[in-house]
């Protein structure tokens, strides 16, 4: 459920006491009519509330601390357990990581073996090379089901389902899509035990900076990371990535079959 | 109220017809062109005023009426096989085009010639409700007749329903799935259009509510993919534009 309209004044008129509606929405890159639509409701998005944080400096995370669904967000934060951080590396994240350690391999003069080669040597740990890229910023585009993956020890969806009253398959569907309302992401970290911020970096609504991870914890996971893990990491994704793919242009071609008879 | 309904319907269907005429011309799926003609003048046959007129230039003896259900049978049947194919309905397509759905066809239009041929049908009237009411033979013989009529669009929607609730369920685009919705409700009207005889009397209006939501479901849902397609086009054209733009 959304922010109520009064405490939003309330807070907003602590953040930025003599700045007129019009000029917040315009620091905060939001449309009049949206926040105004909002209020007239009496339901303010968390999005909005990050915005307007973002535009006066304020932390989100602890913004959106001073309303009472978020209240458990003030003070420290667990951090986010290597699963978490891993399952926030986008799919060509990994299969970069992939190709590269098995790069000095094939240099070696094994070519042939290529990854399966070089998973059966043990290499525990892989200090970053200085050539690597950086890992593109989180979300990516299955931010939110890999990390609900990642921290799920089989029974997570029942709790989360039984804590919010949402519907498991509703739940699912809202994963697949890559979605997941705030409130119910803060949900499903406190049924799996983790840090309270997870969700809210898997979603988009903050940056791993704002949700208090260490710069780099991304990539230090990912190093620790076995080439055996790695692998086998990167083979799922790409998986589901293909899985989804097959969809989508199965779903093109009837879309295009049913223009072609009735369009 | 119906007669505003009836004329909405007609006007909205020739709309959606008159938009298929560029299409026509550029001879791209000029059957459904044919099939929103032939349902337009199906209602306009339905009308009291323009089915009067119309039935006397053929005489007075409701052949009219006999020509509205064969022009249904045709749009129903070349739109279903449009369907199907559109949809990917393989179960459907069979049960329409194959031979079980001619047979039908056949038997359901030997029956209504037959039928049409023992009532006395002198005297235009719209629905034939002047012949039902004249004695106790030709309202059993209408009814009858009546019921023959809505039987062939009854199974061609009823071969259809599957896919299209399979259509509403799935993962395409929102209206393509919202236009199976459509296609859906309509086929769902025309079926409980079997029902008719077990409406009572003073709920007859009932009877023109199913038949015209039927009409106006496949009329919008027709033109929902038709815009569906129209946009996505746009987008294609953006996407191979900007890619272009990038290489």
């Amino acid at each position: 459920m959304p922010l109520p309209a009064k405490a939003f004044q309330r807070w907003l008129h602590g953040i930025a006491p003599d700045t007129s509606t019009a000029d917040v929405c315009r620091l905060a890159g939001i449309k009049r009519t949206t926040l105004a639509q909002q209020l007239v409701r009496g339901k303010v998005a968390e999005a909005t509330v990050v915005s307007i944080s973002r535009a006066f400096n304020a932390n989100p995370v602890s913004s959106l601390a001073y309303f009472e669904t978020y209240r458990d967000l003030a003070g420290p934060q667990v951090p986010p357990t290597s699963h978490e951080l891993v399952s926030q590396i986008a799919t060509m994240d990994l299969l970069r990581a992939v190709i590269a350690r098995s790069a000095p391999a094939a240099e070696s003069g094994a070519e042939s073996r290529g990854v399966a080669g070089v998973a059966g040597t043990p290499a525990p740990e892989h200090p970053a090379p200085g050539g690597q890229p950086a890992l593109s910023p989180a979300p990516h585009a299955t931010s939110v089901k890999n990390w609900v993956d990642a921290i799920d020890d089989g029974e997570l969806r029942h709790r989360v389902s039984a804590a919010t009253g949402i519907a498991p398959q509703n739940y699912s569907a809202q994963l697949t899509a890559n979605r997941m309302a705030p409130e119910v992401a803060i949900a499903t970290s406190r049924a799996a035990g983790v840090g309270l911020t997870g969700g809210l970096v898997a979603t988009g609504l903050v940056t791993e900076a704002e949700a208090g991870w260490e710069p780099g914890a991304r990539q230090a996971a990912l190093d620790m990371l076995s080439d055996a893990d790695l692998t086998v990491l990167a083979g799922d994704r790409l998986q589901s990535l293909g899985k989804t793919l097959r969809r989508q242009e199965q779903d093109h071609q009837q879309a295009e079959k049913i223009w072609e008879n009735l369009g | 109220m119906i007669e505003i309904l009836q004329w909405t319907t007609l006007i909205a269907c020739g709309a959606a017809a008159l938009s298929r005429i560029p299409n026509l011309v550029r001879k791209k799926n000029r059957s459904l062109f044919y099939v929103l003609a032939l349902m337009t003048l199906a209602i306009l046959l339905s009308i009291q005023g323009p089915y009067l007129v119309i039935d006397g230039l053929l005489g007075s003896t409701n052949l009219a009426n006999l020509l509205l259900r064969f022009i249904i049978f045709g749009a129903i049947y070349f739109l279903g096989i449009r369907i199907a194919n559109g949809f990917g309905d393989e179960r459907g397509l069979r049960l329409i085009q194959g031979h079980a759905g001619l047979a039908i066809l056949a038997v359901i239009s030997v029956a209504l010639l037959v039928l049409f041929a023992f009532m006395d049908t002198e005297g235009s009237s719209a629905g034939m409700m002047a012949v039902y009411a004249r004695d106790e033979r030709n309202k059993v013989l209408t009814e009858y007749y009546g019921a023959a009529g809505r039987a062939y669009p009854a199974y061609v929607c009823l071969a259809l329903l599957p896919a299209m609730l399979r259509a509403v369920r799935s993962t395409l685009p929102a209206p393509l799935r919202i236009s199976a919705l459509l296609l859906a409700i309509g086929g769902i009207a025309v079926i409980l259009s079997l029902y008719f005889q077990a409406i009572p009397p003073a709920l007859g209006y009932l009877t023109y509510v199913i038949n015209y939501t039927a009409i106006l479901c496949f009329v919008f849902g027709l033109a929902l993919i038709w815009l569906a397609k129209v946009r996505a086009g746009r987008n294609t054209m953006d996407r191979t534009g900007r890619s272009a733009a990038r290489s």
